[in-house]
């Protein structure tokens, strides 16, 4: 929605700069012709004033007749000596005209065929000049391109127009309107100008990068977004992965207690009852005999049990495909998902590992779960010692055709007798530890081809090695 | 009378091998075995009226010990609960005392402690049955009394002297004193101290209605 407003805002704004520029432009332009025309029409009262001052006498060749050649928008020049009569009345109205308002005044306007007239009143000839609209047009110093330009110009006078470049209308967009009076008492004639801006002259390829733009970093924050939310769901997952696993673990154990207890029960209750039968006097052999028998098949009955949640409980994971894997990342990884429970117990650990990527053959997520097992362990073994005291170290290293992960710490250490008994399930140090962890470390281990061992640390402390077979480079 | 009867262990456990196992351990102590593998069976169909014991075990389908248990205890059972059980919790240990187990024992279950906790039921319940004879044999004399003889019963054991006695109900000491031996005599009772052990309970709750 933001990104939606964003977009289109900007772009509104980059159309508006780029629709004022050309009303600029437009407004420039126009005040330009207006100027040249102007200062063109002025020109011709400068002719006849000079006309009329001079007053070139009448004779066969007269003076006046050589300006159609000096000035190619004079097409004719006539005069009216004294006593003599215009050829045409209306030169002769805008004479008295003119004689009136002591300046040159249009005798008749024909915009159709591009001509007006212009007599000024003088003593003792008055002159009347034909003029060429089209050569009155400066186009030497014209600001547009006559033929292609988009501006429609156009000159009016008494209801006529006279067209000086055509433009471009129609369509769907905006306009922009000029008119003003030449700035000439004589030939007040009317310059309107009007502009269409279309809408394909919009500027769509700045507003289509703008709305590109917008929508690349919105893109871009909500993959961040998006990318932050998968970590954070990923770690709960694991916390929960790791809560569900405990709650598993806790059902199973109920079951189990159950499953064997009942067998259990009966051996001992057939065992016991048994021993009193034979404390009898007499001894009851037989029912005594018929008790142990009960009690060997309900031993077997618990066995069946024990075997059954083996097969249960053993480790799917180890059966997926083992693939190459770099443990530089995997053990990054795995340092990445307890780095909350590093900072919180101030551990810094130590990395100790080769430049070049070491590539073993393991099921990434056994050999993650292994890393973050051992992890896990040493950081609770670090919660014994002072914090001045904890460190971990961690080195990978190759060794003919293994590769290996050392996990070091200087927590308290495994006591000698434990030493063997540490991979066992069930076999725990800590009051709330299921004692599962490790074993199931080692069974993921062995079950990629690997080996886990436990040994002690120098000066103290635990160090757990995982070996696993290098990936064929 | 049922309490001359040899006392009865109801024992209820869905498995087959836990119970006949049970069942002949119980039985060398000289203690009758009556195993029941469907709790519903059970509770339709159990002598109510014999001196005995019952085993639960919590876990079974259909219906569990803890549930049993609360039924029988609804339905006024008498006979001592001992619950068995394959992994205790605190919590299932304190619902079951609270819904009036007698005992609650772990399986795998030790002889020593089953038989003994059996017995101690079976007496208990033997007391309970006794006591409840007793109450019933006093409160059949003690429906016998006039509505007089009642009154003055409850001055004794109020602790009040004949003459009080006379003052209190505005007879002659001499009608008292004859009141008295008649109620001293259908109670059965030769001294005020057995009076006031057996029926001071029941005059009170009269006075009091």
């Amino acid at each position: 929605m933001a990104g939606l407003l964003a977009c289109g805002l900007g772009s509104v704004a980059i159309a508006r700069l780029e629709l004022s520029r050309l009303r600029d432009a437009f407004d420039t332009d126009m005040r330009i012709v207006h100027r040249l025309l102007s200062q063109r029409v002025v020109q011709h009262d400068a002719v006849l004033a000079t006309l009329a001052l001079l007053q070139p006498p009448a004779q066969a060749d007269p003076a006046e007749q050589r300006l159609p050649a000096l000035y190619s928008q004079i097409l004719r020049v006539q005069r009216r000596d004294r006593g003599a009569v215009w050829a045409d009345p209306r030169q002769h109205a805008a004479e008295v005209i003119s004689r009136a308002v002591r300046h040159a005044t249009l005798s008749h306007v024909d915009f159709k065929a591009g001509r007006y007239e212009l007599v000024l009143a003088a003593e003792p000839a008055s002159f009347a000049l034909l003029m060429d609209l089209r050569a009155v047009v400066p186009w030497s110093e014209w600001p547009m391109q006559p033929k292609t330009s988009r501006v429609r110009v156009a000159l009016e006078q008494d209801g006529q127009a006279f067209a000086l470049q055509p433009g471009q209308a129609g369509g769907w967009g905006w306009r922009f309107d000029f008119a003003k009076h030449l700035a000439s008492e004589s030939q007040p004639f009317n310059v309107v100008a009007s502009r269409f801006v279309s809408a394909g002259e919009l500027p769509w390829l700045p507003m289509l990068a703008w709305s590109l733009a917008v929508a690349g970093l919105l893109a871009g924050m909500r993959a961040w977004q998006a990318q932050r939310q998968a970590r954070q769901r990923a770690e709960e997952l694991l916390r929960l992965g790791q809560v569900s696993r405990l709650n598993a673990l806790g059902e199973l154990a109920a079951g189990m207690a159950h499953e064997l207890n009942q067998p259990l029960t009966a051996v001992l209750a057939n065992t016991q009852a048994a021993g009193r039968l034979l404390a009898d006097d007499p001894p009851d052999l037989a029912t005594a005999r018929a008790a142990m028998d009960q009690a060997a098949q309900q031993a077997r009955r618990a066995s069946d049990v024990v075997g059954r949640l083996r097969r249960v409980v053993e480790p799917a994971d180890a059966a997926a495909p083992a693939r190459p894997v770099v443990l530089q990342e995997a053990l990054r990884n795995a340092l990445y998902l307890v780095e909350p429970e590093l900072a919180k117990r101030q551990i810094a650990p130590v990395l100790h590992a080769p430049t070049e990527p070491l590539r073993v053959l393991a099921e990434p997520v056994a050999l993650e779960q292994i890393l973050h097992n051992l992890l896990m362990n040493a950081l609770q073994a670090l919660e014994q010692v002072p914090v001045a005291e904890r460190s971990l170290a961690l080195t990978l290293s190759a060794s003919g055709d293994r590769g290996r992960v050392e996990v070091a710490d200087s927590g308290p250490g495994i006591a000698p007798e434990h030493l063997s008994r540490l991979f066992e399930p069930f076999f725990s140090t800590r009051d709330k530890g299921l004692g599962l962890g490790l074993s199931l470390c080692e069974s993921l281990a062995l079950g990629m081809g690997g080996q886990l061992a436990a040994g002690h640390n120098t000066p103290r402390g635990a160090v757990l090695r995982l070996s696993l077979p290098k990936a064929p480079s | 009378m049922t309490a001359t009867l040899s006392p009865i262990v109801h024992l209820v456990d869905d498995d087959e091998a836990v119970r006949s196992s049970l069942a002949l351990l119980i039985g060398t102590v000289g203690l009758r075995v009556q195993p029941w593998a469907d709790p519903q069976a059970f509770l339709a169909g159990f002598d109510r009226q014999a001196v005995g014991v019952i085993v639960l075990d919590v876990r079974m389908p259909g219906m569990s010990g803890l549930a049993l248990l609360e039924a029988l205890v609804a339905q006024g059972v008498d006979q001592p609960v001992v619950m068995l059980t394959g992994h205790g919790t605190v919590e299932m240990c304190r619902r079951a005392f609270k819904s009036g187990a007698a005992e609650f024992l772990e399986k795998p279950v030790d002889d020593e402690a089953l038989l003994e906790a059996l017995q101690n039921g079976v007496r208990r319940h033997v007391q309970s049955r006794e006591r409840n004879q007793a109450d019933r044999l006093a409160r059949e004399r003690y429906a016998q009394l006039s509505e007089r003889e009642r009154e003055v019963l409850g001055l004794i054991v109020a602790g009040l002297t004949n003459k009080e006695i006379g003052r209190s109900l505005l007879l002659s000491p001499r009608t008292v004193e004859a009141h008295r031996a008649n109620l001293f005599a259908k109670l059965e009772t030769q001294s005020l101290a057995q009076l006031i052990r057996n029926y001071a309970a029941l005059a009170e709750q009269d006075g009091a209605a």
